[in-house]
């Protein structure tokens, strides 16, 4: 129990091109993650944080390196439901509604259909949505929608919750409120969390370690523990630490930005 | 607190809406009652001729006494609603599947789309009096060219509905690393449900557009036949009799379809048609 619930070593990833070199999305990526650890990934646009996040989840094939849950290698187990992707933008199936959103995952898995219903429901609860079972997605605000989609993700419960930008849709104030939420749910589920974002606060906020991106092809540049105790508070936005931490990782996205070429290049 | 959050996207016009409603009910009743009206005028005051044309008073009283009176109307509708009805529905069987099929495998696609382009290019009249000479003049050729006319809009539209779904939805799919079949059955199938019934309603117009050909041909009852019949004995009455239950027919298609439509996707905003 002690050695790393997820781990990648060496993780590469590039696109075969038409009578050119391959095109490298991100290169020797080394990261683990311990159980229950909460880790955001921070980088330049397109630098490929969300091409790995799809890589670890098996959507896309690697290249190259090595991909281990609890010690085994990811390819042994990809018919396993050990990780939950939390897509962005909901991406909720408009002819299901909120329940039936969350039973996708449960439906064929070996439970009856009553079992897998009260599943479906708890998890719903645990989002806060109880009372909205047979809503439509289209009858559900921004932020409701991203609780069914987190609650979809959690029902199979996977030992691994990967999220990409799942807040990038939301305003403003309803997005601190899901990232509250978020931590709320997260110390009650205890899951291990890869979650990229382009906000560096929202990183330094939920997580317990920050990993920046270079720019592409994407490697890891550094990562910063993050100083804060929890439980996390809105107010810990203006605590020193949090601030100096955010300058340092600004800083750093934005060399890299340079380094690129600038943002006009991008 | 997020629970009050309205969805933003959907207009505020609740108070509006009704009056819109009502006065969208007006205008089309209205357009329907000037049309008449302007028919009627010039029926009887311009061209004053049965031969050409009768007023639609006239169509009403002889639309009465074929429907209660004579009973004359009935084995023409019931011959073609027959007709219409196996080669709609064979249309669908065949139609659905096969466009699912190609839109999965490249392979089948590359090989039926010459034949499907041919075929649905090709005006259908022209294979009437092929079909004829196939099936004879009972209700096979019949059958066949109602079924030629409705089933390259269904076919097409499920081939193109299934290779629009989304892809976040497939990516979704394998997220959870559901079954090909699980992902036809889940996934791909519902959307494409509203492409396939946007082909079905299209294929109400052209199958009803076969039955008329095909009843033209050596067919002795039918709506076709009496339009046919009734334009070659100057029976206007008659023949606007069998225009309308064309009409009528296509207007109560429609409506099914859009009935099915509201009951399998509830969760569209606004099914359209209508």
């Amino acid at each position: 129990m002690a050695g790393p619930v997820l781990e990648l070593r060496n993780l590469h990833k590039e696109i075969a091109r038409k009578d050119r070199e391959p095109f490298t999305i991100f290169r020797n990526v080394n990261l683990s993650l311990r159980d229950g650890e909460f880790v955001s990934v921070v980088g330049p646009s397109g630098c490929g944080k969300t091409t790995m996040l799809r890589v670890i989840n098996g959507l896309l094939p690697r290249t190259s390196g090595e991909i281990f849950i609890d010690g085994r290698s990811a390819t042994e187990m990809d018919h396993e439901l050990v990780m939950g992707f939390v897509f962005q933008g909901a991406s909720l199936l408009p002819w299901r509604t909120g329940l039936k959103n969350v039973l996708l995952g449960l439906e064929g898995r070996g439970q009856n259909a009553k079992e897998a219903e009260q599943i479906a429901r708890r998890y719903l609860d645990l989002v806060g949505l109880s009372g909205f079972e047979n809503h439509y997605p289209h009858e559900l605000s921004g932020g409701m929608q991203e609780r069914v989609n987190l609650a979809r993700a959690l029902a199979v419960n996977p030992r691994i919750l990967l999220m990409d930008e799942p807040f990038a849709a939301l305003d403003a104030q309803t997005r601190n409120f899901m990232q509250l939420e978020l931590l709320r749910i997260w110390s009650e589920t205890k899951k291990t969390v890869i979650f990229v974002t382009h906000m560096i606060a929202e990183a330094i906020l939920l997580s317990d370690r920050v990993v920046v991106f270079s720019h592409r092809p994407g490697t890891i540049r550094s990562e910063f523990q993050v100083p804060l105790g929890r439980p996390r508070r809105m107010e810990m936005r203006s605590d020193p630490r949090f601030l100096e931490l955010e300058n340092v990782v600004w800083k750093q996205i934005e060399e890299e930005v340079n380094a690129s070429g600038g943002f006009s290049q991008m | 607190m997020v629970h009050r959050v309205a969805s933003s996207e959907s207009p505020c016009f609740s108070i509006d809406e009704r009056t819109g409603k009502l006065f969208s009910t007006l205008l089309k009743a209205g357009s329907l009652a000037a049309g008449l009206l302007i028919w009627h005028f010039l029926a009887v005051y311009a061209i004053n001729d049965a031969t050409l044309l009768v007023s639609p008073v006239v169509v009403v009283q002889t639309a009465y006494e074929m429907l209660f009176v004579n009973g004359e109307l009935y084995p023409h509708l019931f011959a073609s609603s027959w007709i219409f009805f196996y080669g709609f529905a064979l249309a669908i069987v065949v139609g659905v599947p096969l466009g699912f099929v190609m839109a999965l495998s490249p392979l089948v696609r590359d090989y039926v789309n010459p034949w499907m382009t041919t075929l649905y290019t090709t005006p259908r009249i022209a294979f009437a009096p092929v079909l004829l000479l196939w099936f004879g003049i009972g209700g096979g050729a019949k059958v066949a060219i109602v079924f030629l006319g409705c089933v390259f809009p269904i076919l097409i539209n499920s081939y193109f509905g299934m290779r629009a779904v989304n892809r976040d939805y497939v990516e979704l799919a394998r997220s959870f690393r559901l079954r090909p079949w699980a992902l036809f059955l889940k996934i791909l199938l519902p959307a494409s449900v509203p492409f396939i019934l946007a082909g079905i309603r299209l294929a109400i117009g052209r199958g009803l557009t076969g039955v008329a050909i095909a009843e033209w041909f050596g067919a002795t009852e039918g709506l076709g036949y009496l339009v046919f019949f009734a334009g070659q004995t100057l029976n206007v009455p008659t023949l606007f009799v069998g225009v309308a239950a064309f009409a009528v027919l296509g207007i109560l298609g429609f409506e099914l379809v859009r009935r099915v439509e509201a009951y399998v996707t509830p969760w569209r905003k606004e099914p359209q048609g209508g």
